[in-house]
């Protein structure tokens, strides 16, 4: 089958008299990787749901290769799911679970034999063809999850948290081996997860969903490092990025910040993009934040935190706010220590009371 | 690494349209429950509400009409000295027992509540009872209880005592049938609070060693508490049960000495289905389903009261 | 649960009282013991005191006397007949309207399922004198179907399958319907097979409840050939004073008796851990 695109117009949903969705509206580009990223509750499996046909669409449309489908049940869209608990067929063989869906259309058994001896020997779960899912690891079953979608050959492929229930070792392999898949196999696939680390790593676009509203779309690059709100700021990246309160000052145009203990950091947002008056926070991640000697932020430190490649210190400032700080693998801070932090305003951004964020001229 | 595509050598398009099932609701999904459905109106519902009106109804065996009497089969009921009986009968029984099935059911429980092989007979033979039919339990203890060759007088000439007139004094006959009653039906009660006491997480009782409770302070204050969900069950199950004695009382006595052992069921059986009063017997039996469902109740909400109080 | 019957209170662990229950499991054999006993002994020697039951000479006349004149071969096979209807017709409607209550949606499906389980609470009495008089009309007492019938609506595996499909999870059916199953294939191949430890207990519930059966099949198999094993036991019993032909009474319950207790010997496992299951439910 041909991978095809997804084209959500204006959908919205109700359960009950609570709108979930409201007028969303979004493009997924034929063999794009993408992700939906949100806490739980945000959305993104009602919106997963909702293209695979496993939930009702109350208003607005959904187009699969430019087919209408939103009226269509779920077995008649051409999309394949892979489910967070895999949900196979605890009493048949793993060969069953995978010929199962081809056997209800009429597939050739020839067909079906061929498609799960590719697929089996893709996912390498040949081995495993007559066990059933009770005899299986977490891992395998997950294989198997993935080995149903597979031999459908659907036109896109949709990701329910997979990787949630793998313990973290298997976890980051899986991730790998499902980069190494979609190079393989370049179908259109969308991957819901609560983990930025695996949205980033794996997609090229990401869909940032909070509380059923869509934060931010573009590509990892973008979410990181241009976050369109405070929620997206906070919800990427590890250590989350420090939010600091300031006065702003104008620097010839661009935007100083001016915090509490007088310190001010130079940021090169311009001055004309902020809105009139209010409050402003200065948000900056914690690799921008350096500790030396002639730095201009002084500061006690509290927790240190060695990562081995790295150290986070955790250091309170002079006005009483903390921040996160990163220093060499091999630092010799410790708790107590009075310290001045160096912090590189280029990549600083502004965010008003709204959470709206105001970025650096590119 | 070659470019792997499962829709290599397959040119052709899908080989069927697909057909599989939607969410959301359907009409046609209502036909897995219609087939049960005819069977539950028809063989329930519909007798149900039957049997209501044949309880309004006045037949007379000579030329084989009925007539509509409204509620005269009922007072007649009411002022019925047998039936009167039997109900008074029943609730004795009733009375008599249900709190035996609940205590000895728990003390059953509590001692074979281990996990060895003898414990597992045990349970296996005092469960076994409850098995047999109504029809067979009642010959047993036929031989049982028969004044000159029953085993128990047996013993008791053999002892030099007395015989015991078990089922022809109409003071002991109701008591018969309940120590048979007992001895048949024991095995559920028992099971049903094997299961609960199973339920019991043992931390408490881990916890409550380390508070240094004695063995009877951990009884009162662990194990019947929570336990009282089952034991409400138990006894409301075992209310609506022993409300409907039949067979024991039927093979046994007979309902005798002098109506002293006849159950309502009995009462029911006798007038529909030898003396052919229908509309009588339904009345009759339409009382029951009320007494039955009062005392159900009753418990229901008492013991409610007692659990939040 | 072994470590903690050294813990106070769980259960009352001790020897003494494992003795005590012992004692009363031995008192309460004696009463089928003594029936045993009785049909090893002769009519003769039983109409003059059953007290000869103690001492030899036993015979199994009684029990060769079965297979010449005693109808229990005839209600035994009618009762095998009945049961296994009964067992397969209420497996066969609560599988289909349990699924139906637990995962196919319709309207007024919540409404109609309540009204099922409100028929929990009718007992047999309130409807068995106008179902009698059903059949009556369409004289059909004497048959097969007669007594297989009312059996079929009751509530109690409807409400048992539904439980037991609701606790399915969900995802199974969704991956079928992505797997393009229809409606009655997801029932029929993906969970009916799942629910086969329901229709065991199911399946032996209502073998034992057919099987034990009394009031209905006494007024509706009138005929001596259509007794249920039940029924015909009872026919035996005139006069409980009686005391002639007792050995060959005692024998012909024991031997109605032997198929339920051959049951019981094999399946005893299942049978405990189905009241085990229905109870925690």
């Amino acid at each position: 089958m041909q991978v095809s695109s997804i084209e959500l117009d204006s959908v919205s949903k109700r359960f009950g008299s609570v709108e979930v969705i409201s007028e969303l509206s979004l493009t997924i580009h034929s063999g794009e990787f993408i992700a939906f990223l949100g806490p739980s509750g945000c959305g993104k499996s009602t919106l997963l749901r909702m293209i695979a046909g496993l939930e009702t669409v109350n208003a607005g449309e959904i187009r699969i290769g430019g087919e209408r489908v939103d009226h269509l049940p779920p077995g008649a869209r051409g999309v394949a799911m892979v489910f967070q608990h895999y949900a196979l067929y605890p009493h048949m063989t793993v060969f069953d679970n995978l010929a199962f869906g081809l056997k209800n259309i009429g597939t050739s058994k020839d067909e079906i034999g061929r498609r799960i001896e590719e697929a089996a020997r893709i996912l390498e779960i040949s081995h495993l063809l007559q066990r059933k899912p009770g005899q299986l690891s977490g891992g395998q079953r997950q294989r198997v999850a993935i080995g149903r979608a597979l031999v459908k050959d659907p036109k896109a492929y949709l990701f329910d948290e997979p990787l949630s229930n793998l313990d973290a070792a298997l976890r980051v392999r899986t991730r790998v081996e499902l980069a190494r898949l979609h190079q393989q196999v370049r179908a259109t696939t969308i991957f819901v997860t609560h983990d930025q680390v695996e949205a980033m790593t794996l997609a090229s676009r990401i869909v940032v969903m909070n509380a059923r509203k869509v934060e931010q779309v573009g590509t990892p690059m973008d979410i990181y490092g241009r976050p369109a709100t405070e929620f997206v700021a906070r919800f990427v990246g590890s250590p989350a990025m420090n939010f600091l309160a300031a006065q702003i000052r104008d620097r010839g145009g661009l935007a100083s910040a001016v915090l509490g203990d007088g310190s001010v950091i130079d940021t090169d947002v311009p001055v004309t993009a902020l809105p009139a008056g209010g409050e402003l926070r200065v948000g900056i991640r914690a690799e921008a934040i350096r500790a030396r000697p002639d730095g201009a932020l002084p500061g006690q430190v509290e927790v240190v935190e060695r990562l081995g490649d790295r150290t986070h210190l955790h250091v309170r400032l002079m006005d009483g706010s903390t921040i996160v700080a990163e220093d060499k693998g091999a630092s010799q801070v410790k708790p107590g220590d009075a310290i001045r932090l160096a912090v590189e305003g280029a990549t600083a951004h502004l965010f008003d009371a709204d959470g709206l964020a105001y970025h650096a001229r590119q | 690494m070659t470019d792997v595509t499962l829709s290599s050598g397959k040119a052709t398009a899908r080989p069927r349209r697909p057909s599989g099932a939607s969410i959301g609701p359907r009409w046609t999904n209502a036909l897995f429950v219609a087939p049960y459905l005819v069977f539950y109106l028809v063989l329930l519902v519909y007798p149900l509400f039957k049997g209501i009106w044949m309880s309004m109804l006045q037949s007379d065996m000579f030329d084989d009409t009925s007539k509509f009497s409204g509620l005269a089969n009922y007072t007649r009921l009411f002022n019925d000295k047998v039936f009167i009986g039997t109900v008074w009968n029943t609730t004795l029984f009733v009375l008599m027992t249900v709190p035996v099935f609940v205590v000895i059911g728990l003390l059953l429980a509590l001692a074979l509540n281990r996990s060895d092989r003898t414990a597992a007979t045990l349970r296996a033979i005092f469960f076994g009872t409850s098995v047999m039919s109504v029809t067979i339990v009642t010959i047993i203890w036929q031989m049982m209880y028969m004044p000159d060759n029953g085993a128990i007088n047996g013993v008791m000439r053999f002892l030099g005592l007395q015989p015991i007139p078990f089922i022809t004094s109409s003071s002991l006959a109701l008591v018969a049938i309940a120590i048979c009653t007992i001895w048949w039906i024991i095995g559920l009660p028992m099971m049903l609070f094997l299961a609960a006491l199973q339920q019991i997480p043992g931390e408490l009782y881990e916890a409550a060693a380390l508070d240094n409770a004695s063995r009877s302070r951990s009884f009162w204050s662990i194990t019947l508490p929570s336990i009282k969900r089952t034991l409400l069950v138990v006894i409301i199950f075992e209310i609506v049960a022993q409300f409907q004695l039949f067979g024991q009382a039927w093979l046994l006595t007979r309902g005798g000495p002098n109506n002293a052992s006849r159950p309502i069921v009995l009462f029911i059986y006798e007038q529909g289905f030898r003396a052919w009063n229908l509309g009588y017997a339904a009345a009759a039996s339409e009382v029951l389903f009320v007494i039955m469902a009062i005392a159900a109740l009753v418990q229901f909400f008492v013991s409610r009261k007692r659990v939040e109080g | 649960m072994a470590a903690s019957e050294h813990i106070v209170g769980r259960g009352i662990g001790n020897k003494l009282i494992l003795f005590t229950v012992v004692l009363v499991a031995v008192i309460w054999m004696l009463p089928i013991a003594w029936a045993v006993i009785l049909s090893f002994k002769s009519n003769a020697e039983l109409m003059i005191s059953t007290g000869s039951a103690f001492h030899p000479p036993y015979t199994i006349k009684n029990y060769a006397d079965i297979f010449q004149t005693s109808g229990v071969f005839r209600w035994l096979w009618n009762s095998t007949v009945v049961s296994v209807g009964v067992t397969a017709g209420i497996l066969i409607l609560s599988s289909l309207a349990g699924y139906g209550f637990a995962r196919a949606e319709f309207k007024g499906r919540d409404v109609i399922f309540v009204l099922v389980l409100l028929g929990l609470a009718v007992p047999e009495q309130a409807v068995i004198i106008a179902r009698h008089q059903m059949f009556s009309d369409l004289k059909m007492h004497n048959t097969y179907p007669a007594i297989i019938l009312p059996g079929l609506s009751s509530a109690f595996g409807v409400f048992l399958m539904t439980q037991y499909f609701k606790a399915i999870p969900k995802d199974i059916d969704e991956a079928a319907m992505l797997d393009n199953a229809s409606r009655f294939k997801i029932f029929w191949k993906v969970l009916l097979p799942l629910t086969i430890p329901a229709q065991a207990t199911l399946g032996i519930f209502s073998f034992l409840g057919a099987w034990n059966d009394y009031l209905w099949p006494l007024i509706s198999a009138t005929k001596p050939e259509m007794f249920t094993i039940t029924v015909g036991i009872a026919s035996t019993q005139t006069n409980f004073a009686q005391s002639e032909g007792l050995g060959f009474l005692m024998a012909q319950a024991v031997f109605a008796g032997l198929p339920v207790f051959i049951v019981y010997l094999f399946f005893q496992k299942y049978i405990v851990r189905a009241v085990a299951g229905a109870a925690i439910s």
